[in-house]
Order: structure tokens, then C-alpha cells, then sequence
């Protein structure tokens, strides 16, 4: 087993650098992920300038607390996003080196499996950024170019937000191994997540079961609090309450999922699941 | 040599025979996998609904919408529905084939292609159907009322039509995946432009000049602005007669250049030998 800080760094570089060259290679998925924020709320702002008609932004503001319609959208499919590309990357990764034949292999390296999901999150961790550069930071700069500031404080809160959300990747990431089928599954995760923490609309407005599901995700505080920062003018001192769940959130996910993958993972080498179908 | 995608010479009985075959045979491999019936149960209406509550936020206090706006937006997510069918349906039916490594097989067969991605076509129009009847049940048990339908007759020709058009296109995409293989990011895109432009989820009057122009471009404007007109007695883009003669032909067209295009990407990519998994 490679041990020690660096054959463990070493590791986590040579995964991380695969994931990359993986985007640097399809890049259009890279740029579905860039643009499906504009054009979703390119979507949701043609349907509701249709529905509202000249008071549309009005209504919105009246609804939301902000009349800045393209911020408020733009930061929750920023966020929705990132919580896609964890779940279709960490969640799919081990599923799609089972279909290429490679996931005995890298169980067979002797590497150990937390290395191995971290080195995954890794190549997230620059993918999400880009994302959030992108399309957050191209919005700010033509709709609020002095937001400087809230504009770092959001990232180091997407920073935050991105390791529970690495925990409920390695959850997905142990299921999809044991049950295989992961496409159904990671759509319907990304539409539930979408739905319920609130990436076009305040979970407020969901009914109140819904909300206590809402509690439980991460990135209903991640894209609540982005909001407060930048249209707001909160900052991450006034918001610790909401960033003190984050970071319980934050230890909490990843112990959890670890453990779920950890008990999957060893069901299927029992059972003989580890193969391709 | 007889080009292998026009009708075959042995008759309608043998296409009736390809066609059933091919629909069966993509109903098993569907109702093999219980997850995608599961999941096409639950993520149809979830989508509806994450749409809907976002536009809520944009609505008036009173309701005065022009246009049913509840049954409105509920017909332009059943235009989705049938148009992803087209793309990720018809269109990737050759990918498919390719990543199960029967695509040499299904080539090699005595059988029209055509009537083979139209089998796979009907499929998964019977159960969008299903699904799509199922959301609307739900949606009314959770009170969006009854979806109106005006004029059925009317509706079901231009639903034809809008088929016919959309098999066509379907067609053009399974050449593209001949030549493109990885085509993800050109389905998806047309997808979210056939959503925006189309005027499936809003009038295509919401749509700013400019781009309004290449909406009016696009013949899927068309098949549905005829069928919410006759589903919701709309007005109509063009004149109403103008605007079905317009559809048929654009239909006729469409499908007669996608049979063509498919045709020609299959010949050509027999020359070359590129009818391969990568």
C-alpha cells in the first residue's frame, strides 16, 4: 500500500491529472456544464416574462427581495452546477471504469480507496471552480463589477460547500457500484437537488416537509448564503449560523458517505458485483 | 444495388412484421431495466414542477393569465417530452447500437432500417404517452384542474405532423452520431435551443426581434404553435390555413431530407469502414 505524504500526494496527482485530461480531452461537457446556467435561466426568465408581463421583474422582486432577476438565477445554476458535476464525476466515476473493464485494476493498485475518491473530488474541485468563475464571475462583471469582494467571499463558501457534497458523492458512488445503472439514478438526483434547495426560487416558497429536506443538503446554504453575500451585502461573519451547518454538514457527509461506499464496496467483492454487469 | 432505407419490395406485410419486431424488441430491453420506468415516473413531473414553482416567483398576485398560463406551460413541456424523443430516441438509436456492438449485426440484417428506428421511434412514443398521461393524472390530483382540449381532431393531425417533421430530424441526428459518435454536446444544445426558440414554454413574441427571426425559422415553431392553437384556441403565427400547409410541406421535407441524409452518412461510412464503436 503507498503510504506516507508523498507516494500519497503522488497519488493524488496522477488521479487528478487523469480526470483532466479526461475533460481537457471531451471538452464539450465541460462546456454543456458552462452554459446550461444561461440557458436555464435564459428559460425560466422567458417564461416568466410571459407569465408576469411588464411587472414580471417587479413580482419577482416583490417574491425574492431583489429585482436583480439575472444574479439571483445565475447563482443558484452555478451552484446546482457543481452539485451535477459531483454527482456525475464521483458518483459515475467507479461505474464507468467497471464499464472500461479498468475498476479492478485501480482496486487491485495499492492504493488506498479514501486516496483513490478524494484524487476523483480533486479534478471536481477545478472543474467547479471553472464553473464558478465562469459563469458567476461573467455575470458579476457585467452586472455588478464592484463585487469584488462578495464575489471571493461566495467562492470560499462554494469551497466549503463542495466537501459534504464530496460526501454524498462517495454515498452515490458505493450505490452505483453495488446497483449499477447510474444514469436514471444521477438524472433524478440532479433534478431532486435542483428541486429542493432552492436554485430558481427561495425554498421558503416550498411547502414545509419539502423545506425540512431542503435543511439537510448543503447547497440550500451554499446558494441562500451566496445570495445574502452578493445581493444582500451580508458577509460571512454576519451569516455564521448558516456557515456553522455548513461546516457540520461538512464532517458529517463525507464520515457518512465513506462509511456507506466502505460497506457497498465490500458486499460486492463478497457477492461478486464488482463486475461490469 | 436497391438503397436499403426505401420501402421494401416484399410489401407491407414484411414491414409490418420489421416494425413489430423492432418495437418489441426495444420494449423488452426498456422493460428490462425497471430504473428507467421508475425514473422517466418520477423525473417527468419533477421537471414540470421545478419549472413551474421557478416561474411562480414572475407571476401576478391575481390570476389573469392570457392564455390558460398553468395548461400553457404544461403542453410546452409535452412538446419536450416528444422532441426528446426525436434527439435521444431516434438520434441515438444508432449510438446505441454501436455501444451494445449490434450495430454490424443490425446493418447486416434483411430488414429496412427505417422501419427498425421507427419500431424504436413507436416505442418510445407509447410510453411518453404513458408518461405524459400519468403527469397530467398527478398534476390534477394535486390541483392543477383538467387540461383542456378544444379542437382534438385538429391537435392529433398537427401531433402527426409535428411526428412526421421530428422522425425526419431524427433521422439527420442518427446519421450525425455516424460521423460525430460522441454527440452529447450537439444534442444537448439543440435541445435547449428547440426549448428557448421554438416557443414551446412562451409565445415566441417574448422572444427579442432578432432572435424572434431564426424562432420563425425553425419548422418546429410551427407544429406547435398548430397544436396549442387547437389544444387552447391560441392565435396563430401565420394565417391559420397558410400556417398547416406550410407544416405539411415543412413536414414532407423534413422527413424526405433526413431518410436522404441518414442514407447517404450510412453509404459513406461503409466506403470508409467507420462504422465502428469509436
Amino acid at each position: 500500500m503507498i503510504s506516507g505524504l508523498r507516494g500519497t500526494l503522488g497519488v493524488l496527482a496522477a488521479i487528478f491529472w487523469k480526470g483532466m485530461k479526461h475533460y481537457l480531452r471531451y471538452p464539450g461537457s465541460l462546456l454543456i456544464y458552462l452554459m446550461l446556467p444561461f440557458l436555464f435561466t435564459m428559460l425560466i426568465f422567458g417564461m416568466g416574462r410571459f407569465i408576469g408581463g411588464g411587472n414580471a421583474a417587479l413580482n419577482f422582486a416583490t417574491r425574492t427581495g431583489t429585482s436583480n432577476v439575472l444574479v439571483y438565477e445565475m447563482l443558484g445554476g452555478a451552484v446546482w452546477m457543481t452539485s451535477w458535476v459531483v454527482v456525475e464525476d464521483v458518483g459515475v466515476a467507479l461505474r464507468d471504469e467497471q464499464m472500461k473493464g479498468t475498476l479492478e485494476q485501480n482496486f487491485l493498485a495499492p492504493v488506498n480507496r479514501f486516496t483513490l475518491l478524494i484524487g476523483i473530488s480533486l479534478t471536481d474541485i477545478a472543474i467547479t471552480t471553472a464553473i464558478f468563475l465562469v459563469v458567476v464571475g461573467a455575470t458579476l462583471v457585467f452586472t455588478m463589477p464592484g463585487a469584488y469582494l462578495a464575489f471571493f467571499q461566495a467562492f470560499l463558501i462554494l469551497l466549503i460547500g463542495l466537501i459534504p457534497l464530496f460526501g454524498l458523492g462517495f454515498f452515490f458512488s458505493g450505490f452505483v457500484i453495488k446497483f449499477k445503472e447510474p444514469y436514471i439514478f444521477t438524472q433524478m438526483v440532479n433534478l431532486i437537488f435542483g428541486t429542493l434547495t432552492g436554485t430558481y426560487y427561495p425554498v421558503t416558497i416550498l411547502p414545509y416537509w419539502v423545506q425540512f429536506l431542503s435543511g439537510v443538503l448543503p447547497q440550500t446554504y451554499v446558494i441562500s448564503n451566496m445570495r445574502q453575500i452578493i445581493l444582500a451585502n451580508q458577509t460571512l461573519v454576519s451569516l455564521y449560523g448558516s456557515i456553522f451547518i455548513l461546516l457540520a454538514l461538512a464532517v458529517v457527509y463525507p464520515t457518512l458517505g465513506y462509511l456507506v461506499f466502505k460497506k457497498l464496496e465490500k458486499d460486492a467483492s463478497v457477492t461478486g458485483e464488482l463486475s461490469k454487469y | 444495388m436497391l438503397p436499403v432505407n426505401y420501402p421494401s419490395i416484399n410489401g407491407l406485410n414484411r414491414l409490418a412484421v420489421e416494425f413489430k419486431a423492432a418495437f418489441m424488441k426495444d420494449l423488452r430491453s426498456y422493460l428490462r431495466y425497471p430504473a428507467w420506468l421508475i425514473g422517466d415516473l418520477i423525473s417527468t413531473p419533477l421537471w414540470f414542477f421545478f419549472f413551474a414553482v421557478g416561474v411562480t416567483l414572475f407571476a401576478p398576485t391575481t390570476q389573469t393569465s392570457e392564455y390558460h398560463g398553468f395548461s400553457f406551460f404544461f403542453f410546452g413541456f409535452i412538446f419536450i417530452v416528444l422532441f426528446s424523443t426525436t434527439i435521444w430516441g431516434v438520434g441515438q438509436s444508432v449510438r446505441n447500437e454501436q455501444m451494445a456492438g449490434t450495430l454490424e449485426q443490425f446493418f447486416l440484417a434483411p430488414a429496412n432500417r427505417l422501419t427498425l428506428i421507427v419500431g424504436r421511434w413507436a416505442r418510445i412514443f407509447v410510453t411518453d404517452l404513458l408518461v405524459v398521461g400519468y403527469t397530467t393524472g398527478l398534476l390534477y390530483l394535486f390541483g392543477g384542474g383538467p387540461l383542456p382540449l378544444y379542437e382534438p381532431i385538429p391537435f392529433t393531425f398537427a401531433l402527426g405532423l409535428f411526428e412526421v417533421g421530428s422522425i425526419g430530424f431524427g433521422l439527420f441526428f442518427a446519421g450525425l452520431t455516424m460521423k460525430l459518435k460522441s454527440y452529447n454536446t450537439l444534442s444537448n444544445l439543440v435541445f435547449f435551443g428547440y426549448m428557448i426558440l421554438t416557443g414551446a414554454l412562451f409565445p415566441v413574441t417574448v422572444i427579442p426581434m432578432p432572435f424572434r427571426y431564426v424562432s420563425l425559422a425553425i419548422p418546429f415553431t410551427y407544429f406547435i404553435d398548430l397544436m396549442r392553437h387547437a389544444a387552447l384556441l391560441t392565435p396563430t403565427i401565420l394565417p391559420e390555413s397558410l400556417e398547416y400547409v406550410t407544416a405539411i410541406i415543412v413536414a414532407v421535407v423534413m422527413f424526405l431530407v433526413g431518410l436522404t441524409t441518414f442514407n447517404w452518412i450510412e453509404q459513406d461510412a461503409r466506403i470508409r469502414g467507420s462504422i465502428a464503436t469509436n
